[in-house]
């Protein structure tokens, strides 16, 4: 990983993507990025904040990636930590202001239907420890083999499956099995 | 011959090798508990996906194609910026950030400070809280304030430095939010974020993630560990708040 390198520059080694190649990667990827942040944040606004600010840190760090690496993995573990900061930040400050009732006041973005089985499956998505949320979002909805969400979490294949395999026995136990 | 669930699983998500594949098919083909495990195993898949599909399809939002092309004002790239950092109408924050004494008088402040008896005053160039502001610091727990107190005490730290800091926010004509931290028996304003006017719903609070970027921001640099408890904190306001 280099250090100090623009964002698409040295284009004469052939190893970095364009800037204008990656924004339109990247703008390929949003429907996937805005799934992934929903299954992780819930809310549809955080979900979106999230994404844009993964968006945000990919572009800054965009000598980082490499044509041959695969760019959605990479995205969606930059989108992860970003949760996860956001999360613990979110702890520290849990007792600065009293939440409730406003939270409902300000949650969504209005614009999802109320549908049922959204809000069931969401609810209990949330519940699970982020780390079989990740994994049950990497894998299960987003599709992604153990071996690739295993690289976006930074885990071994074994280490994942196990999570994904928790998070999985949680969500058939909330959900009901069928 | 039995397998686990974890092998089930992966049998269910394609990731087995050929030879335990097959064995996991003969063994499916005369136990019908493993074919029914493995059944749930995929009906959880399709059921949390047909959940989450719907978002592909739903239109994106400008402000995340103008991200992706890069042109949306970046966000200080390293560190943690609050979500909903634009709450909407509800709520908006015009940014004092870390207080000059300059600002002071500002035009934002001016009509606040005008009042008598007014919570800050100056020493310095240093903004500090004074009249009911100063005592509700020094006074109020956030687990026993009254939820219609006017200065609302939210989380109190330790700062790198060794001092006891609080966020507050105050409900006057105007709202503010800000952090104050202890020194030399004074509070001392090191953020300040004022609301729009007063949009009084009864009760209404910024939620946790509606937290001024300022102060939310300050409040991340300067706190060392975590957030007082209850307990840490009545004993700091016995200590009056000194270190």
């Amino acid at each position: 990983m280099e250090e100090n390198g623009a964002p698409g520059r040295s284009a004469a080694t052939g190893q970095r993507l364009s800037g204008p190649d990656l924004q339109q990667q990247l703008i390929a990827l949003l429907p996937r990025l805005r799934r992934f942040a929903r299954a992780l944040a819930r809310d549809a606004h955080d979900a979106d904040d999230l994404v844009q600010l993964a968006l945000e840190r990919a572009l800054a760090r965009a000598d980082q990636v490499r044509p041959d690496a695969e760019l959605g993995g990479w995205v969606f573990g930059i989108l992860r930590n970003a949760w996860i900061d956001e999360m613990r930040s979110r702890a520290r400050r849990a007792r600065l202001f009293v939440p409730a009732e406003l939270a409902e006041h300000m949650g969504g973005g209005g614009s999802q239907p109320a549908h049922a089985e959204l809000l069931a499956v969401e609810e209990a998505l949330a519940r699970l420890p982020e780390e079989q949320r990740s994994a049950v979002a990497l894998v299960l909805i987003e599709g992604l083999s153990y071996k690739e969400a295993a690289h976006v979490m930074q885990v071994p294949v074994g280490t994942l499956t196990s999570r994904l395999a928790r998070g999985r026995e949680a969500l058939q136990e909330m959900l009901g099995d069928s | 011959m039995t397998f686990d669930d974890e092998t089930l699983m992966a049998y269910a998500d394609g990731e087995l090798e050929a030879t335990t594949r097959a064995a996991v098919e003969a063994a499916m083909a005369v136990d019908p508990a493993l074919a029914q495990r493995v059944a749930q195993h995929r009906a959880l898949r399709s059921r949390l996906c047909s959940a989450f599909d719907p978002v592909l399809s739903e239109p994106i939002p400008e402000r995340l194609l103008a991200a992706a092309r890069g042109a949306a004002a970046p966000a200080h790239p390293a560190r943690v910026i609050p979500l909903r950092r634009t709450p909407a109408a509800r709520w908006s924050w015009p940014q004092l950030g870390a207080l000059a004494a300059s600002l002071l008088l500002g035009a934002l402040l001016g009509a606040w400070l005008l009042r008598t008896p007014t919570p800050l005053g100056t020493r310095d160039g240093t903004l500090l809280a004074a009249g009911a502001l100063a005592r509700a610091l020094s006074e109020q727990l956030a687990g026993t304030q009254p939820a219609d107190a006017p200065v609302q005490i939210g989380v109190s730290f330790r700062s790198h430095s060794g001092e006891y800091c609080r966020t507050f926010v105050l409900r006057e004509k105007q709202t503010f939010a800000g952090l104050a931290c202890h020194e030399r028996d004074e509070w001392r304003l090191l953020a300040l974020a004022a609301g729009e006017g007063q949009r009084e719903t009864a009760g209404y609070r910024p939620a946790t993630s509606a937290l001024p970027a300022a102060v939310a921001s300050t409040l991340d640099a300067l706190i060392a560990g975590e957030p007082l408890d209850a307990g840490a904190e009545a004993s700091a306001r016995q200590h009056h708040w000194n270190p």
